[in-house]
């Protein structure tokens, strides 16, 4: 027996390019190819095979990621959205989620996503400098980047906007700007990711020959200052790491991640986390990649409650406790260098906690790794 | 099995400077004699420990017997002797070859004559051997068989006009070797009746039956079940088993003059078995022993420490085993502030560091840090005591100290003639002092440096083979000791002193060393959540600093479902990282650290 799933990731593999950074599960293809229809046909079956299941019942968020969900066309979106609806309660209380790119977002489908009980959208728009775009190899510009923020509102609220630092050719100006335009747009909620590179990809292999600069830790953390200066300035708060939002619009499903609540994936390698009280499985494609006891699972609570802003309760970290006792200790000796700090029976990472995250969350999960 | 008549025993040696190809010709010998099947052939037989075979090394000494029967019909006992080709183990070297008639110099048909060529051929011409010369490798295309036949002979005075060509690898030649060693190499001389002398030239431990020690019967016989006495230590023990090796070990009732074999007495302890000692009968015993032993001495020394401090028992054990078969092998527990519970090791060379640090890791599971190798200094002290200081972190107070002597070398280099200056520069500048300089031929110059051995520690030897486009090769012997102005640098991480990377060094070097060293340090330690100040100073007085930014950022921003399985796998790979490192105060430091001051490039 396990837990109900809460949240339910579904996975869309398809772009209309890869991007120069990206090592997602994506892969590129022309618009109406096959493997569209045979992916959809596929999702189809498998959100009624987890409703049957009884797998959908307690679902409270929903995030169609990829991939470039938008990228699926209206129809292929309709059949999977309409079977959702079919298959769980996709009521205005579940957060709805959906990812999309600027040149595939046009009116038609806004409305229709909207229409089929998708209520937040987040915007692959990375940068509003063409520039920095071109070297990232992004299919839009920022003309369609601010129209498709204009056109998302004309049914959505909740608008989020994903924006890159680090990147190469990208000045600290460019970066501020891109921000400054994000606020302007009116959007609720923003992601700030530093660029990250990975074997493999068009900039792995250029910084690998030397013909791009390997990524510069303290250029980033000074971006990531930026950004948390002007969102803050704008009233955003930051909630975790890289996410900011503006009061009652963070992302309650990425919270679930963060906060032990177990979670299905749909679509090819979405994980799915499965728990009870004793033990937490993690699976990818049908492989196992965790496969946590309790005290290495209420470790690792502790462990990912410190990305938020609100940190840990006194009573979650007891809890954790009771199986590692040598937990306080650790909070202690990081509190000790700065790393986070206990204040009203909450432990919360420090600023440097969050530039320096690694230190933080490899120490936590050191305990019971 | 009975005993061999002494007029039909050749007893030789193959000599050659590293990676001539010595053990491939002894493999052939094996091979065409029929003493080692042919599907029992491994390559390199005769270096049996896998990092010998890997890094085609020759350590230990190892003596077979082969019988081979010749084109007159008769049947001879060969008895080969393969040495340490390496210049830490002259003394074994020197011993095996005290063993022999004969020796085999073998010179690589590409390279020609080098330093330890010449070296080992002088040490075979000062022990009486016959020598026979065979140039090796003549199936390479480059291979040049009559400038190396020219060079043998301008260089070594050795007449090559009958030097045997050879390969190892095709097997070509070796039939005429054969034939060589029975008609060059004369039969061993010695009276069967007088008191027995025999010759300890090598050692090792036998888990079963204790040390083994290989012996050449000088004169008399040795017998299984008589009293015989260990000349140096004095030791008195029952002869328990002798025999030969073929490779395999045949026991036998006694071996007789001018025989190769081994022998057992039970001695559970391998240091009371000294290579070079003499073995005599309790009764009717020699008085004198055989001339030419010494004490093998540690030239070089270096603290070895687990990087995880569980590992101290381990350490210590494998030290012990690895000593049963390595009586040159000396170490004595040390602490370090830095680095905690530990050993000082002492070694004939950096070779033998490297190689017992590799088995240590490899054949005992350990992690272990090693420190930058010192030598031993005498330090004069003004109360009239000197100290023999193996380790930095000993120096006296500078108060204390009367004067300072250290090792030095006489060093033998050769070079073709448009190097010289390269070497000069790079000697003088490692405080080495000329002596003089011979052509051996058009092609080869002989420098002899006086050079103290701790440059030498240093990166010495890569800088002369980088300096001379790789032609230079090198030999050294110990030269004693000569008073230096020498100081004591320490190295401070975050204010600390760290005793683990302090380091002794000429007074007028100290600056630049510190400097050099500071600058390298700063490259080699990660930064930190802090920032780490790294000086150089002696005495107190800071000479250099440098500083390792904090670090300012460390984190994946993007963690959602499917990444926090990455991410912890990239966590636990971050710690594996870091137990590759010592913490030291709340300072990460990577093994490396502790080797830069060997890295460092003036």
């Amino acid at each position: 027996m396990f837990d109900p799933y809460k949240a339910l990731y579904i996975h869309v593999p398809f772009c209309k390019q890869r991007c120069a950074y990206c090592d997602f599960a994506t892969r590129a293809v022309p618009q109406g190819d096959a493997a569209i229809n045979a992916y959809a046909d596929d999702m189809v079956l498998s959100i009624r095979r987890a409703g049957k299941q009884g797998f959908l019942g307690s679902i409270e968020t929903v995030y169609l990621g990829g991939g470039t969900p938008t990228y699926l066309g209206s129809r292929a979106l309709t059949e999977i959205l309409y079977t959702l609806s079919l298959s769980m309660h996709l009521t205005d209380e579940v957060e709805c989620s959906m990812e999309a790119n600027p040149d595939s977002l046009d009116e038609r489908l806004v409305k229709d996503v909207w229409a089929l009980g998708v209520n937040r959208l987040s915007i692959g728009v990375q940068s509003f400098d063409d520039r920095v775009l071109g070297i990232l190899g992004r299919v839009h510009d920022a003309e369609a980047a601010k129209r498709a923020i204009e056109i998302a509102h004309e049914r959505f609220e909740n608008v989020s906007v994903d924006l890159m630092c680090g990147i190469p050719g990208q000045s600290q100006e460019s970066f501020a700007a891109s921000v400054r335009t994000a606020v302007a747009a009116g959007v609720t909620h923003v992601s700030i990711y530093p660029l990250e590179i990975h074997e493999g990809t068009p900039f792995g292999r250029a910084v690998a020959a030397g013909r791009m600069p390997a990524i510069d830790e303290d250029l980033e953390a000074s971006y990531m200052e930026i950004a948390e200066e002007i969102l803050g300035q704008a009233g955003f708060s930051r909630y975790e790491v890289a996410s900011y939002a503006r009061p009652g619009f963070a992302c309650r499903h990425n919270i679930a991640y963060w906060t032990g609540v177990p979670y299905l994936g749909l679509g090819p390698s979405a994980a799915t986390m499965t728990q009870n009280a004793t033990r937490r499985m993690r699976k990818q494609d049908d492989c196992v990649t965790d496969d946590l006891d309790a005290r290495q699972m209420r470790v690792e609570d502790v462990m990912m409650g410190m990305r938020m802003s609100q940190g840990v309760s006194d009573e979650l970290v007891a809890h954790a406790s009771e199986l590692a006792p040598e937990l306080v200790d650790v909070l202690d000796g990081l509190a000790s260098r700065g790393l986070c700090t206990h204040a009203d029976g909450r432990w919360r990472p420090t600023e440097r906690g969050w530039l320096c995250g690694n230190d933080l969350y490899g120490a936590i999960l050191d305990v019971a790794p | 099995m009975k005993t061999a008549d002494p007029t039909h025993i050749r007893n030789f040696s193959i000599i050659a400077h590293i990676d001539h190809g010595k053990s491939t010709i002894s493999d052939r010998i094996l091979e065409m004699t029929g003493t080692v099947a042919e599907r029992d052939m491994q390559a390199q037989l005769l270096d049996s420990m896998d990092i010998e075979r890997e890094r085609g090394i020759t350590i230990k000494s190892q003596a077979v017997r082969v019988d081979y029967t010749a084109d007159d019909g008769e049947v001879y006992h060969f008895n080969l002797i393969d040495t340490p080709g390496h210049v830490d183990f002259t003394y074994e070297v020197s011993r095996s070859l005290a063993a022999c008639e004969g020796a085999v110099l073998v010179v690589d048909a590409t390279q020609g004559v080098e330093a330890q060529t010449v070296a080992n051929a002088m040490m075979a011409m000062n022990a009486n051997l016959e020598i026979i010369p065979l140039i090796n490798k003549i199936d390479l295309p480059s291979a040049e068989p009559e400038r190396v036949r020219a060079e043998i002979e301008d260089a070594l005075a050795i007449p090559a006009d009958d030097a045997i060509l050879a390969s190892g690898k095709t097997g070509a030649g070796i039939h005429d070797l054969l034939e060589a060693i029975v008609y060059d190499i004369p039969a061993p001389q010695g009276d069967p009746a007088a008191p027995l002398r025999a010759l300890i030239f090598d050692s090792y431990f036998d888990a079963y039956r204790g040390v083994v020690a290989l012996v050449r019967i000088v004169d008399g016989e040795l017998h299984k079940g008589e009293r015989v006495r260990l000349m140096a230590t004095g030791q008195e023990h029952l002869v328990e088993e002798v025999g030969v090796r073929r490779p395999k070990e045949i026991p036998c009732e006694s071996l007789t003059v001018g025989e190769v074999g081994y022998l057992v007495t039970g001695l559970k302890d391998p240091a009371q078995v000294k290579v070079g000692d003499t073995v005599t009968t309790v009764e009717h015993g020699v008085k004198e022993p055989l001339p030419g032993y010494r004490e093998a001495k540690p030239m070089v020394y270096t603290g070895l420490y687990p990087i995880d401090s569980d590992q101290y028992p381990d350490l210590r054990d494998a030290l012990d085993k690895l000593s049963l078969n390595d009586p040159a092998l000396l170490y004595e527990p040390e602490t370090s502030h830095a680095l905690g519970f530990g050993f000082r090791v002492g070694f004939l060379g950096l070779l033998h560091m490297e190689v017992v640090k590799e088995r240590l890791e490899r054949e005992f599971g350990l992690d272990l840090l090693a420190t930058a190798p010192s030598v031993e200094y005498h330090v004069y002290k003004t109360n009239g005591e000197m100290l023999s200081l193996h380790s930095p972190q000993d120096m006296p107070d500078p108060g204390e100290i009367e004067h300072i002597e250290e090792p030095y070398l006489k060093a033998k280099i050769l070079i073709p003639p448009d190097y010289v200056g390269a070497v000069m520069d790079l000697t003088v500048a490692r405080r080495g002092t000329f002596v003089t300089m011979n052509y051996l031929s058009q092609t080869t110059v002989e420098m002899i440096w006086e050079l103290p051995l701790s440059e030498l520690i240093l990166d010495y030897f890569d800088k002369l083979k980088s300096n001379t486009k790789g032609y230079a090769s090198l030999d050294y012997e110990f030269d004693g000791y000569k008073p230096s102005k020498l100081v004591k640098l320490d190295i401070l991480l975050s204010g600390k002193p760290i005793d683990a990377l302090s380091f002794i060094v000429h007074k007028d070097k100290a600056y630049d060393r510190g400097k050099v060293l500071c600058e390298k340090l700063k490259e080699i330690i990660p930064r930190q959540l802090f920032e780490v100040p790294i000086q150089a100073a002696v005495g107190g007085r800071v000479l250099a600093r440098q500083t390792v930014k904090a670090k300012r950022k460390d984190v994946l921003a993007k963690c959602y479902g499917g990444d926090i399985s990455r991410k912890r796998k990239l966590l636990e790979k971050q710690k594996q990282g870091k137990k590759r490192m010592k913490s030291i105060g709340n300072v990460e430091v990577p093994q490396e650290a502790f080797m830069a001051i060997l890295k460092v490039d003036e």
